[in-house]
């Protein structure tokens, strides 16, 4: 069994994948974004995001690509891969069938 | 999952690690730049704002940190580091390095050298076809003082016919015959059934085994080399299949040779050496052999599937049906033995090869304490930086992978240096094993005793790198940042160390009393009186070939009389047999009644002498008459009976003068009557530790052998006469074959030479166990004299005695040295009880054997604390104030 930790890592895993799934974002950016679509549910902080996005690039699901600001500083962003949309769309089945199943236990009598 | 990105990241980590360390720097800057960024938007001052934004992430290395955990490949470039850290640190301190290496290769090197030695002998299956299904089939004569003796013709045939275990049963008995080419040369033979080999399943590096076919009556026809011979004789010529040669003056034709490889390993008491030079069919009229004519050392091939114990019932039962079917056995009846020929041909070797892995498994555990013991020593030396590390956060796991690359990167230079310790160490073992030991060839250092060596080396590497953690377990406790690191760091490890020094000095006792018990078995049974002496007696065999027993003897005759005459010789005699070396044996039934059948009649050991030869050889008459000129073909046989012979067939009269019935000349029946004319004391020629067979004795010149064993007395060095008896022979028949030519006293050393070997072996343990826990008290004393440099200055200042602070030193060293001797001298009388079978002579609790022993590791210890307690009396207080 896995321990509760693998749970929220694997969460944040999809959410970061479906965030990327229109255009590429750097860290910041992601972290907004879902901090925005949860309507502030939901608060990355640096100490997870970094860890679970480099992660997934070594999974391979997301690529990691450094730009130019026209500030003049350097910045990475990451776009989601062949690979990565594949897992997005395999974790959204078992996610949806988690809440469904989890769903039945909580109305169950 | 995909793999391909898995592995490029992998490699990535292991290869780019610092690349990507700076990309993820970058990226974690712009990460807190833009909080900052944003939080001064919202009005806060820059400074704060970047605080805050610092804060919010949690610390910027932790961050970092824990990236770097998700890093595929992160235990692998860890581990990398690790082992790249450690190697720097082992050549920064290359004398710790040097000792600890070299102290594992020894221990690794010793091991492996013996446990090649037991692998190839007792271990690797022997070098034949499935041999698990092969068996010695031995005759139970227990009742003669005879428990392992060998069958006759026809009840090799019984076997054959009657039992349903097995595929076949094969004979062997070792002779000698002479190759009469050019260079006259007497060779070992293996007499052999025409199925032997293929019953072992023996390969041949030319042409083949023997056949059904090659069976002949009379003389054998033909010839199976030993690939030695075939190279040493024969220049290795590939085309020698189907040459003819002679042998015993008959040309016989070479049917093939055996493979190089191929080695007889028959038990030591089967009479059939290592090293036959050829081999030759008996006669195909072997089954109708008399029945009570016993010589043959049978080997059986199971069927396959057929459990021992199914085999062991089936051959008795044989014994038991033939027992029944022969009136001849008698009430006794005749008994048969099966044993796996695998325990049985090392039968004799097994005890003290196992005592010596005992012992060199003993030695490597005293090596790796003193590995320990160093590892121990410096983990507190580096208190403190251990210290800094775990108040930086280096977990347990973090440290215990870090210990365990260091201690297996030691432990692997100290077996790869192991492995080169071995290769000289077996070579050294083999040179100084005896000839008799030749099966020790068969010890390789191959990978299934490369993987064994490497197996307990590293469980010894992994224990000897947790060791100093107990040390650090313990930082992790008192937070020793803060305390006095030096000191620290001291006490815990140090309490550990001394009990495993204790328990070195306890192995020490362990072996130094071993080898001492050793070393008093060898004396024991050199001091033993076999009944004859070989001092100052020269040896020699000579096959004579005359064309009648007549001619025969008058070559004898001049023989003895030119040989007592050379100058220095004190005279010469001539013997059937030297004594420890009875291949061929020669032997058979003796009754005082007639009508006896030979298969119920006790049997003895048939010797011939020449007149004078009991007097050179020192062999004590106690009743009659010694052999003199008289005793030829022309006058009635005479004996001359052992001890046990009168003791057993005339227990309360004197035998001089009855009538003996034995079978010299060989017929199947004791019915040749001898006239006993003395009786002399039992020669224990078969081995110094046991009396054998009975022994009756006859006239040289009434029951002729050949070839036959001069011996020639002299004054000094009994080698110097040779050149004057190869002159005397020269001069009598040029082509006379000379062999066998040693010292008599050689016979005896090799009856005692695997007893010397063990010993040599024991002593040589022995001292480097002492030498290494000598080193091991030598450390722990000299780490506390000079983490107590300062306090012994200090009392020196206050007016201590020189013997006051020896005292302070060598109460240390005292306890660890009493608690170790006090506890080795408990394993030592467990391990000496274990190993009492490899004893003669001696106790296993030989009360002064440990007497000598205990001194003998006390005085080690004392001097293995006297260097460092001059160290502490030379502590100069001004010195140890100033430190301050």
């Amino acid at each position: 069994m896995a321990p509760p930790t693998e749970i929220l890592k694997g969460t944040l895993g999809l959410l970061i994948l479906r965030t990327l799934e229109l255009e590429p974002r750097h860290g910041v950016a992601i972290a907004d974004r879902i901090e925005q679509i949860t309507r502030g549910t939901f608060t990355v902080k640096a100490g997870s995001l970094f860890p679970a996005l480099h992660r997934l690039e070594q999974e391979g699901f997301i690529a990691g690509e450094w730009s130019v600001t026209d500030a003049g500083r350097r910045i990475k962003s990451y776009r989601l891969t062949p690979a990565g949309k594949q897992q997005l769309a395999a974790e959204r089945k078992q996610w949806a069938r988690i809440v469904s199943a989890v769903g039945l236990v909580l109305e169950s009598d | 999952m995909p793999l391909w990105p898995k592995i490029a990241s992998f490699w990535q980590t292991l290869t780019k690690g610092r690349r990507l360390d700076a990309d993820l720097d970058e990226e974690l800057r712009g990460y807190v730049d833009d909080m900052t960024a944003r939080k001064m938007a919202a009005g806060i001052d820059p400074a704060t704002a970047r605080r805050q934004a610092l804060a919010e992430i949690g610390g910027f290395d932790r961050v970092k940190e824990r990236v770097r955990d998700v890093r595929i490949g992160r235990v692998a470039e860890e581990t990398l580091r690790d082992v790249g850290y450690a190697w720097r640190l082992l050549r920064r301190s290359p004398g710790f390095t040097a000792a600890a290496v070299l102290t594992l290769a020894l221990g690794v090197g010793a091991n492996t050298a013996i446990f090649s030695v037991v692998h190839g002998l007792l271990i690797a299956p022997l070098p034949y076809a499935d041999p698990s299904r092969l068996v010695f089939v031995w005759a139970d004569q227990a009742t003669e003082g005879y428990p392992r003796a060998p069958l006759s013709g026809p009840e090799l045939t019984d076997l054959d016919t009657r039992s349903t275990t097995f595929d076949g049963f094969g004979a062997i008995w070792a002779t000698t015959a002479a190759l009469t080419e050019d260079e006259p040369e007497q060779l070992r033979i293996g007499n052999v059934t025409h199925d032997y080999f293929s019953l072992l399943g023996a390969p041949t590096a030319i042409g083949r085994t023997f056949v059904e076919a090659d069976l002949v009556q009379g003389p054998p026809t033909s010839i199976l080399l030993s690939a030695q011979l075939w190279r040493r004789r024969f220049g290795s010529d590939p085309l020698i299949a189907g040459k003819r040669i002679l042998v015993n003056g008959r040309p016989t034709s070479i049917v093939g040779v055996l493979a190089d490889d191929f080695r007889l390993l028959m038990p030591q008491d089967a009479a059939v050496p290592d090293d036959l030079d050829a081999f030759q069919l008996f006669d195909r009229s072997l089954p109708e052999f008399p029945r009570g004519q016993r010589f043959l050392r049978v080997i059986g091939r199971m069927r396959d599937g057929v459990p021992l114990a199914a085999a062991q019932q089936d051959v008795a039962r044989v014994g038991e049906e033939i027992s029944r079917a022969y009136s001849h056995y008698g009430a006794a009846g005749r008994k048969f033995e099966t044993v796996a020929l695998q325990a049985d041909s090392v039968r004799e070797i097994r005890g003290p090869l196992l005592a010596m892995l005992g012992a060199v498994a003993i030695l490597l555990l005293i090596a790796c304490v003193n590995v320990a013991s160093l590892l121990i020593a410096r983990a507190a030396a580096r208190t403190k930086e251990t210290a800094m590390r775990v108040a930086l956060g280096a977990g347990n796991a973090r440290l215990l992978r870090q210990h365990l690359v260091e201690g297996l990167l030691l432990t692997t230079l100290g077996a790869a240096a192991g492995m080169v310790v071995a290769r000289w160490g077996l070579d050294a073992l083999l040179a100084l094993a005896p000839s008799s030991l030749s099966r020790l060839s068969r010890a390789h250092i191959n990978m299934p005793v490369i993987a064994a060596s490497l197996a307990i080396v590293f469980a010894w590497g992994i224990l000897l790198s947790i060791a100093p953690l107990a040390e650090i377990w313990r930082i992790r406790l008192v937070n020793a940042i803060r305390l006095d690191a030096a000191r620290a760091g001291t006490s815990g490890g140090h309490r550990l160390r001394s009990v495993l020094i204790g328990g070195q000095i306890a192995m020490s006792v362990v072996l130094v009393i071993g080898a001492l018990l050793l070393v008093r078995t060898f004396l024991n049974v050199q001091a033993i009186d076999p009944g004859f002496k070989a001092d100052g007696i020269q040896s020699f065999r000579i096959a004579v070939r005359a064309p009648n027993r007549d001619r025969a003897l008058a070559v004898h005759r001049q023989l003895q009389e030119r040989l007592a005459a050379l100058p220095g010789s004190r005279g010469a005699a001539s013997i059937s047999h030297a004594p420890y070396d009875h291949v061929p044996n020669w032997g058979g039934p003796y009754t005082a009644t007639s009508g006896t059948d030979a298969s119920t009649a006790p049997q003895a050991d048939y010797r011939s002498l020449s007149p004078g030869a009991l007097e050179l050889l020192g062999v004590r008459l106690i009743e009659g008459r010694s052999f003199t000129e008289d005793d030829d073909p022309t006058a009635p046989l005479v004996a001359i009976v052992d001890t046990r012979v009168a003791a057993r067939t005339w227990p309360n009269e004197s035998p001089i003068g009855k009538r003996l019935g034995v079978d010299v000349f060989v017929t199947g029946k004791p019915e040749q009557w001898a006239t006993v004319v003395g009786v002399v004391e039992h020669v224990r020629h078969r081995s110094p530790i046991v009396e054998v067979r009975d022994q009756l004795y006859f006239s040289q010149r009434q029951a002729l052998r050949n070839p036959s064993v001069y011996v020639v007395k002299t004054d000094g060095d009994p080698s110097t006469i040779m050149p004057a008896v190869r002159d005397a022979l020269k001069a009598i028949d040029p082509t006379l074959p000379i062999y066998d030519v040693r010292p008599l006293s050689m016979y005896a050393d090799t009856a005692n030479a695997t007893r010397q070997f063990t010993m040599r072996l024991a002593v040589i343990f022995a001292i480097v166990a002492v030498l290494l826990a000598s080193v091991g008290i030598y450390g722990v004393v000299a780490y506390t004299v000079a983490i107590r440099h300062r306090e012994f200055g200090v009392r020196r200042a206050l007016g201590a005695q020189t013997l006051q602070v020896l005292a302070l030193v060598a109460r240390e060293g005292a306890v660890l040295l009493s608690l170790g001797v006090a506890a080795g001298t408990v394993f030592a009388a467990i391990t000496a009880w274990a190993m009492q079978s490899l004893l003669f002579g001696i106790g296993p609790w030989d009360p002064a054997t440990y007497a000598i022993a205990l001194p003998v590791l006390l005085l080690a210890g004392a001097l293995a604390c006297l260097l460092p307690a001059r160290r502490a009396i030379k502590a100069n207080p001004v010195d140890a104030l100033r430190a301050e």
